[in-house]
């Protein structure tokens, strides 16, 4: 019998006990309620609230209707050998997954003070010489290799702004549209290349148990080669095509030799510990696993370890970057693990899972591969952060036909992984990078509706979506 | 967005504004007098002698035109349209009486200006004892309240400047403008006041300071044997103007005039054309 992987004992331990009988009806009325909670998700635009106030409201029905209508385990709760008393919210939440974004987005900001993330872009810029063609490519490379290691919206976010005051500069903002596109749909191909690039990959990685050095190994062939298929694909669709006149290339690269690097750098050495910083934090992220005693600490604990070590340079000012954390994207996860947990002991998730057997069941191609699309679909038209943990929890409890607990190689971990990533390419409110991309567009005065951005990135989609089946069901 | 804006910030800040040299090609310079011929030839000699930085390395044309050529200011743009020279050499209160009050730069100046695409060099009445001597362009100032990108400006400063000469590129921020907007800031509760007003007063002197660099590296690469100097600075404009050019000890002030939204001159140039009255002002 294999170990049981971080984050799954909850949901095996759910397996192996009994559960309490609960009403049919009871679970229906959960089971509504968490359709409503998705749609409302899916309508956040609509009813112009955040992510985080939905969820919240909807944590609070369920606590609620929970203590009324089912036996949720309340404390005390033995840890350690210690009874503990607590409110049935708080162990419900997965702490590993929140300290991770906590930490990770923490190190990001202020690494990103140094000036370190623009002198990369700057440079790559320069590198150039000013030809759209070229420009493609290397922004495209880095759109990949920023949403691998920082994460998907920072890197939008980085790229996009770059994108925009860059093409301006070259007297090209004809191309900027397909630029911004292009990039958008690039964040969640780069978003699966580590455990820590995507929210989805850390909830579903974790839950899997899969290692950050084993997810690189398995998802770089596909990322490689779908960024390179992205790029190709954007160059013809939307025309970007390199300088062939001799004096239009030495205008270009005039133009982009103003650019100056440094000027982001408000110190040089610290822009230099801030480089050697986010080397040691991949390092420590990829070999937290076979680190002796952090590794029962965990990756929350190395990610917000890294990211005090930098606040040290701001010592006297770090609650400037406590406002800049995302309280709305932590608030939202707090209340989704609870929602989950009170739809697991309502028998939601046992629902869920009857109906998830049966499409497993159509065998190990057909069933991974309609998961993988119906992932996608579901993703491309609500957040994928709650299907990403509300699916893991329930392939989690599902044991194999062996009665074994799923191995981290297991195909339907990674259906769900690459579906719940590249579905965020199929709409503009498929995943928060492809949103920050449209929001560069419209704050550009680029005109571009729902259903324009649907048209353009449909081909992108499908095409990523493909090679994804091709490659999780045949080769991986 | 906030994170949107702050990148867009960071990149756009890191977007210098690179200087282009640009040889300014003046072929022929007219020097216009109101003084009978012989008088008008030898205040052309001098008007050469005064700007012999224009005869480097080039064969330039110079024309004399007399008083007895024109009677009205028609007649003079006229004459200026004909010849279509690169510079107009004259001098202030031309064909006019007014030279004793300081008020104005009389009306042929007053038109000449605006009413032609050519810089013209007005130098102080020859009946009004300069109170230094005017005899070469060793030290030239260029000044503007928006020194960024203003290639010709500079271009043109760097054209009239002598072999061997200093010039001046200064930028100075209007201080009244500066604190008007700070004043709106401030009662703006969702910006920090003084974080704005010290972010944007080393963001305008940083702007300034990237560009005369440029400027330094675009002049020296092009063999210009001159030395460049900064000067950055905040105040009242014509007082601050006035201080620069006497710090400096300008044989020359270079200045724009033109603005495209009105007919009269661009901003303070006219207001600092007839303050400065002890120097030659080139103004584009």
């Amino acid at each position: 019998m294999m170990r049981l992987p971080q984050g799954a004992s909850t949901a095996a331990q759910a397996v192996e006990h009994a559960v309490p009988h609960v009403d049919t009806g009871v679970t229906i009325l959960f089971a509504l309620i968490l359709v409503t909670m998705v749609s409302c998700l899916a309508l956040e635009e609509k009813l112009h609230a955040k992510k985080s106030l939905i969820v919240g409201l909807f944590a609070v029905l369920c606590l609620l209707l929970g203590a009324v209508l089912l036996p949720l385990p309340f404390g005390p709760y033995l840890v350690g050998g210690h009874e503990i008393a607590m409110p049935v919210y708080i162990p419900a939440v997965d702490w590993g997954v929140i300290t991770i974004i906590l930490g990770a987005s923490l190190f990001v900001d202020v690494t990103s003070r140094s000036g370190l993330f623009t002198w990369i872009a700057i440079r790559l810029t320069k590198g150039s010489g000013g030809d759209p063609y070229r420009l493609l490519w290397l922004y495209g490379l880095m759109t990949v290799g920023f949403s691998a290691v920082l994460n998907n919206v920072t890197a939008m976010i980085i790229v996009g702004s770059l994108t925009a005051v860059s093409l301006e500069r070259l007297d090209r903002r004809d191309k900027l549209l397909g630029f911004l596109l292009v990039e958008g749909l690039l964040t969640n191909i780069g978003g699966l290349l580590t455990l820590i690039s995507s929210v989805p990959n850390i909830i579903v990685g974790t839950a899997a148990g899969i290692s950050f050095v084993s997810f690189f190994v398995r998802a770089s062939p596909f990322v490689a080669v779908a960024t390179v298929v992205t790029i190709l694909m954007g160059a013809r669709i939307f025309g970007i095509r390199g300088l062939t006149d001799e004096a239009e290339r030495a205008e270009s690269l005039r133009l982009v030799s103003g650019f100056d690097e440094n000027d982001g750098i408000e110190s040089q050495p610290f822009f230099w510990f801030s480089a050697a910083m986010l080397v040691l934090f991949i390092i420590a992220i990829a070999t937290t696993s076979v680190m002796p005693f952090v590794s029962e600490l965990g990756m929350g604990f190395v990610a917000l370890g890294f990211a005090l070590v930098m606040l040290i340079r701001y010592k006297h000012e770090v609650d400037q970057f406590y406002r800049t954390i995302d309280w709305d994207l932590l608030g939202f996860f707090g209340a989704l693990f609870i929602v989950i947990n009170v739809m697991e002991h309502a028998q939601v998730l046992a629902l869920i899972g009857v109906g998830l057997e049966r499409v497993i069941g159509l065998g190990p191609t057909l069933g991974t591969g309609v998961m993988m699309v119906s992932t996608s679909a579901f993703s491309a038209v609500t957040d994928n952060i709650p299907l990403a943990a509300m699916l893991a929890k329930i392939i989690t409890a599902m044991p194999t036909p062996d009665g074994l607990v799923r191995a981290p190689t297991d195909p339907l971990w990674w259906a769900l992984i690459f579906g719940a990533n590249l579905g965020g390419n199929l709409t503009p409110i498929g995943s928060a990078s492809t949103l920050v991309a449209v929001t560069i567009i419209h704050k550009q005065g680029l005109g571009l509706t729902f259903m324009d951005f649907v048209r353009k990135a449909l081909p992108f989609a499908l095409v990523q979506i493909a090679l994804a089946a091709v490659y999780v069901l045949w080769i991986l | 967005m906030t994170k949107v804006d702050q990148f867009e910030s960071v990149f756009r800040a890191a977007d210098k504004t690179p200087f282009r040299y640009r040889p300014v090609d003046v072929e022929s310079v007219l020097v216009v007098s109101d003084r009978p011929e012989s008088e008008a030839r030898d205040y052309g000699e001098r008007v050469r002698s005064f700007l012999g930085a224009l005869d480097r390395g080039e064969n330039v044309r110079w024309q004399t035109v007399h008083g007895g050529q024109f009677d009205s200011v028609p007649d003079l743009l006229e004459l200026v349209e004909r010849e279509r020279p690169g510079l107009v050499c004259t001098y202030r209160h031309l064909h006019s009486e007014s030279w004793q009050w300081p008020y104005t730069l009389g009306e042929y100046i007053d038109v000449l200006t605006q009413a032609t695409t050519t810089p013209v060099l007005v130098l102080p009445h020859p009946n009004r004892p300069p109170e230094r001597a005017i005899t070469d362009t060793d030290r030239v100032v260029a000044m503007t309240d928006h020194l960024v990108g203003d290639d010709r400006l500079v271009n043109w400063a760097a054209r009239v400047t002598a072999n061997g000469g200093r010039l001046a590129l200064a930028n100075v921020e209007d201080e009244v403008t500066f604190a008007r907007f700070i004043d709106v800031i401030a009662k703006i509760p969702s910006i920090d006041t003084d974080g704005a007003r010290e972010g944007i007063r080393d963001r305008l002197v940083r702007d300034a300071h990237d560009y005369i660099a440029s400027c330094v590296r675009g002049l020296a690469e092009a063999g210009l044997p001159l030395e460049v100097v900064e000067v950055l600075a905040h105040g009242h404009h014509l007082a601050e103007y006035l201080r620069i050019v006497e710090e400096h000890d300008a044989d020359l002030l270079v200045m724009n005039t033109k603005d495209e939204d009105q007919l009269a001159m661009h901003g303070l140039a006219y207001p600092l054309a007839i303050e400065v009255r002890s120097i030659p002002l080139l103004l584009l």
